[in-house]
């Protein structure tokens, strides 16, 4: 139970990054995006609809993402997520941290 | 398509309705939610396993609102202390309510004040350009040497708003009632009046040429020293309107006004006449 918490607040502090990441890949819209997580992470981690917009919220207000819309016939116009230049940065700079953080609690734990 | 699904969303939004970012928020994830449903009832899935599986996949969504309604609120709660001179370009006023808010000579463009109450506002000199007034309430609003390039006031609230020396171009005035409003010395020629009614406008001294103001209803309006050539207000209705003028030229351009099918008053026919403008077809009141 503790065990499951502390793993899912580990990931969830790290759902920005996990967003920038697909979206150096590709534009992408809010459902395609708490779907890829879901099948990349082969089911482990569920991202919910509202930890995702509350990201993408928050990336949009720093200027690390855009979005624009898109024109899809079926079930109306979506909104697609885009990364700034300024996102591509900051992706690139949390993943130094990360590693960072991961080389040291490796040698703690 | 599932309404099940509509009205449970409609549900956890219910006590938020009303900004602009939360409507968003509302119809991004009935999107997304939509699009999951279908996918589980393509799985094969029944219609009560997709839903509950559906509505699981959310999460705490209520923090994610108050995030978005609260972010609209700061906002709201600037417009009582002063927003002159600032730039908010793109900012979302929805709804709110800013009477005597002053937004003099600032950047607004593309800004958003749909249903706002702006009572009272001060706008003078502000570029306002493709901002969107839908259902306002612009009554006593100071909107003079504005740039309004593109704006939009569908349904609008104008009584005594004064749009004078601003640039209208573009700007579509639609299914609004004008009170008093005042338009003096204004470029109105690529401005779009759809549906409006007309009661104590002021024209005087605007280039009206070419607009098409056919159906449309003016009582105690002023075209006093306006330019009007090639006007169309065709079945118009005018009651105790004034057509005056200084200049043969305003006259040439009077003549050339079709008031075919017009109705008017007997007041506004013989000021009419009197000019030596006789318009056939109307009938006289």
């Amino acid at each position: 139970m503790s065990t499951n918490k502390v793993t899912s607040d580990l990931l969830r502090g790290n759902t920005d990054t996990m967003i920038l990441r697909l979206l150096t890949e590709a534009d992408r819209y809010g459902y395609e995006i708490v779907k890829l997580i879901g099948e990349r992470s082969k089911g482990e981690y569920e991202l919910k609809e509202a930890t995702m917009y509350s990201s993408v919220r928050r990336l949009e207000a720093d200027g690390d993402i855009t979005w624009y819309w898109g024109d899809e016939s079926q079930g109306g116009r979506r909104k697609y997520f885009r990364v700034t230049e300024k996102g591509h940065a900051t992706y690139a700079h949390n993943k130094t941290t990360w590693a960072y953080a991961k080389r040291v609690l490796d040698t703690l734990l | 398509m599932n309404n099940r699904l509509n009205e449970y969303i409609d549900g956890i939004f219910a006590t938020y309705e009303g900004t602009k970012s939360v409507g968003e928020l509302k119809a991004d994830l009935l999107a997304d939610l939509q699009e999951r449903y279908r996918e589980l009832l393509a799985e094969g899935k029944d219609e009560e396993t997709a839903f509950e599986m559906t509505v699981d996949s959310i999460g705490d969504i209520e923090e994610t609102v108050q995030e978005v309604s609260q972010l609209s609120r700061v906002l709201e709660r600037k417009v009582v202390t002063r927003f002159d001179s600032t730039d908010l370009r793109g900012s979302d006023f929805a709804g709110v309510v800013a009477r005597d808010g002053k937004f003099s000579t600032s950047a607004l463009r593309g800004s958003n004040f749909a249903n706002a109450d702006l009572t009272g506002g001060k706008f003078k000199s502000s570029d306002l350009a493709e901002a969107n007034f839908d259902g306002a309430n612009l009554t006593d609003a100071v909107m003079t040497t504005s740039e309004l390039k593109g704006s939009s006031f569908h349904r609008t609230r104008l009584v005594r708003t004064d749009f004078s020396i601003s640039g209208l171009e573009g700007v579509r005035f639609a299914d609004a009632v004008l009170i008093d409003v005042a338009f003096r010395k204004t470029d109105l020629r690529h401005t779009i009046f759809e549906r409006c009614t007309f009661t104590g406008v002021d024209f005087s001294i605007s280039d009206l040429s070419g607009l098409n103001f056919d159906g449309a209803s003016f009582t105690g309006v002023k075209f006093d020293r306006a330019g009007l050539e090639g006007v169309s207000m065709r079945g118009a209705i005018l009651r105790d309107c004034s057509f005056r003028g200084w200049s043969k030229k305003y006259y040439r351009a009077l003549a050339t006004v079709n008031f075919e099918g017009a109705r008017m008053d007997k007041l506004t026919y013989a000021a009419l006449k009197g000019f030596g403008v006789a318009p056939a077809n109307v009938t006289v009141e």
